[in-house]
């Protein structure tokens, strides 16, 4: 499914990841866990193609698709979801608009047709009793006035909505409370299957209770420099990254 | 300057001879002779310069003035044609129309003497009575118009002006009186190519309680400019005027204002947004003056321009000028980029580019329509940017 082998990226000419090789094969949940500042949003923008970071070494495919030469949205219409740490505040563009418009240019850019205005306003009510998203939520402009929590919860509603083969999930339990966690977790639970992935990025072992991987992996210093299954989560709780230092 | 030193352009002395035999004609070509058609040597048109733009003579008219939307159908039309004035449709009570040979035009700007020169007559619209049929003014490709309005007391009118030619120069003059408590509303809509010269010229007065609201879209042309002269002269007159513009290639528009207030207790909320790409220019320039009379009053004016590409010129200037002490007055203006964050976190969504693009200049300058009543008109105007943006980003 997602294989990363090499991987090298800049920011503002600093070298952030050197060296990063992952495979996440199709039915599997991995985590990435590493220290603040360790390169792990740097790894998800690298990844869907945020401009600045650049790769200058290594590959990245998805089901063999080279992902590196493609445009962001091209990335997306492969299947490829980044929940973002920082969700962006679009003012002026309803949520509804918004998703409606995401979905029929990736179901366009796959030769699918649109989807109809009944069936997508029925797809997004449906989705949003299960994610907890008021009415209210999906009528204001995009994530404008949203607490963090809520962003949280508006980008796993996207994330259903779009139903993306592979999702990367950037630090989304912060900003959670421990209710919203769960109802966000049960979400993103009900995306798994045999032909989807996942990399859930997260500092903190207390998400990995309710979205269980399948390995565990620690970025540090711009490389994966331990992976293990789940106890290695675990561990980490206990110990903390400080063993990873001299790693990294 | 005299006389003999004045060499007029080919455009200028075009216009001399389009200037028809009347008082208002003869005025203009007087002042023509003597100042030659505004250029950027003059603080008010320094980066709209009209004798450039008139340079080599007077564009050829083309084009159409453009269909009715179907919200409108049961609208009075007044149509300017260059042979001439018509009128199609339904009038209510409390409507007199009346034509002017001539009229006096006093202590107008060099805009207002060309198109009161340029118009042979002057169309007098008098409103006696609240007028539920809106009226709508076509400008014609080459074509002068000429209005004075008077609102009586207590009325009511909505006002849709429109100037779509394609080429030429066309002109509007529009002499508004505003009686005490009454209210006009006005929309706008101005579009053009390179070949088009619009100039409009809205002279308002407000009595007491008395209401200005226009709300304007403008895609320019070779040079529009639409200056907008407020007086709040009664105590608690208002005006909302606001704007939006999208312009591309080399087009050109000016929103210039100037909002006076002299009696207490006025308001004027002014709102204008707009996005302009490749080399296209926007002209705003805002000026509220408050006189020491003019106390209690509430004037807020914001300018925001979004520049989508590196050659595009966006020129503001807001200006307040206060001599009352007890007043809330307050500006803002903003030039900026697109947000390339939102771009990207749109595109992860699947979005293309050019269509975010598209999404974040619509809801930034659509903003403007929000204040339009009539849901057709406005359904018609955010339908209007929508084509353009469009057409501008494939
Ligand atoms: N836009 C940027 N400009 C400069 N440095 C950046 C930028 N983004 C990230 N970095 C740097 O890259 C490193 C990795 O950051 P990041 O990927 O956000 O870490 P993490 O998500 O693991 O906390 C940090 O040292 C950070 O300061
Ligand atoms: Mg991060």
């Amino acid at each position: 499914m997602l294989n990363i082998n090499n991987l090298h990226v800049e920011v503002g000419g600093t070298s952030i990841i050197k060296g990063l090789t992952l495979c996440v094969p199709a039915g599997e949940v991995h985590a990435i866990m590493g220290p603040n500042g360790a390169g792990k949003s740097t790894l998800s923008y690298a990844l869907t193609g945020r401009e600045g970071y650049e790769v200058v070494g290594g590959t990245a495919t998805l089901n063999g698709d080279d992902l590196l030469e493609l445009a962001p949205e091209e990335r997306a219409a492969k299947g490829l979801f980044l929940s973002f740490q920082y969700p962006l505040e679009i003012p002026g563009v309803p949520t509804l608009t918004f998703l409606r418009t995401a979905l029929n240019a990736q179901r366009k850019a796959r030769g699918e047709g649109e989807i109809s205005v009944p069936d997508f306003m029925k797809l997004s009510r449906d989705v949003a009793k299960k994610l907890g998203v008021t009415p209210d939520m999906m009528k204001r402009p995009l994530n404008v006035g949203f607490s963090g929590g809520e962003k949280k919860r508006m980008e796993i509603y996207q994330m259903a909505l779009l139903d993306p083969r592979f999702m990367i999930l950037d630090e989304t339990d912060s900003g959670l409370d421990i209710d919203a966690l769960k109802v966000v977790s049960e979400g993103v639970n009900a995306l798994r299957g045999p032909d989807k992935g996942m990399l859930v990025i997260t500092h903190y072992q207390r998400l990995l209770d309710h979205i269980k991987p399948d390995r565990v992996h620690v970025l540090a210093g711009g490389r994966i420099v331990d992976s293990g299954g789940p106890e290695l989560a675990l561990a980490l709780e206990a110990d903390g990254y400080d063993r990873y230092k001299e790693a990294a | 300057m005299s006389l003999a030193e004045l060499t007029l352009s080919p455009g200028e002395a075009a216009l001399l001879n389009v200037f028809p035999p009347t008082e208002a004609g003869d005025a203009a070509r007087v002042h023509l002779r003597a100042a030659g058609l505004p250029n950027r040597r003059v603080e008010a048109f320094k980066w709209t310069d009209l004798r450039a733009a008139l340079a080599e003579g007077i564009p050829q008219a083309d084009g159409s003035a453009g269909l009715i939307p179907e919200c409108l159908k049961d609208a009075l039309v007044l149509d300017f044609a260059p042979e001439g004035f018509g009128l199609e449709g339904d009038k209510d009570q409390g409507l007199i129309i009346e034509t002017e040979d001539s009229l006096e035009l006093e202590g107008a700007g060099p805009l207002a003497m060309i198109a009161a020169g340029f118009a042979p007559r002057a169309v007098v619209l008098r409103v006696t009575q609240r007028q539920s049929r809106p009226i709508v003014l076509r400008r014609h490709p080459g074509a002068p118009m000429r209005i004075r309005l008077e609102l009586e007391a207590g009325t009511q009118l909505t006002l849709i002006d429109t100037a779509l030619a394609t080429a030429g120069l066309s002109t509007g003059l529009m002499e508004i009186e505003i009686g005490a408590g009454a209210e006009l509303v006005r929309y706008s809509l101005q579009n053009g190519d390179a070949r088009a010269i619009d100039l409009a010229n809205a002279e308002v007065s407000v009595a007491s309680e008395g209401r200005y609201q226009a709300i304007s879209l403008m895609f320019g042309g070779k040079l529009a400019r639409a200056e907008t002269h407020v007086t709040l002269a009664g105590e608690g007159a208002s005006c909302l005027i606001q704007g939006a513009y999208l312009l591309s290639g080399t087009t050109h528009a000016d929103m210039t204002t100037k909002v006076m207030h002299t009696s207490p207790n006025g308001q004027t909320r002014e709102l204008f947004k707009g996005a302009v790409q490749d080399r296209a220019r926007s002209v705003f320039q805002g000026k509220i003056l408050v006189e020491r009379a003019a106390q209690k009053t509430d004037a807020r004016q914001n300018h925001h321009a979004l520049m989508l590409s590196e050659g595009a010129e966006i020129d503001a200037k807001p200006e307040l000028e206060i001599y009352a002490d007890d007043v809330q007055c307050a500006h803002g203006n903003t030039i900026g980029a697109l947000d390339d964050q939102a771009l990207f976190y749109m595109r992860q969504r699947g979005i293309p580019e050019a269509q975010a693009k598209s999404l974040l200049v619509e809801a930034f300058v659509t903003e403007v329509f929000d204040a339009i009543e009539l849901e057709g008109v406005r359904n018609w105007f955010s339908s209007m940017a929508r084509a353009w943006l469009e057409v501008s980003s494939s």
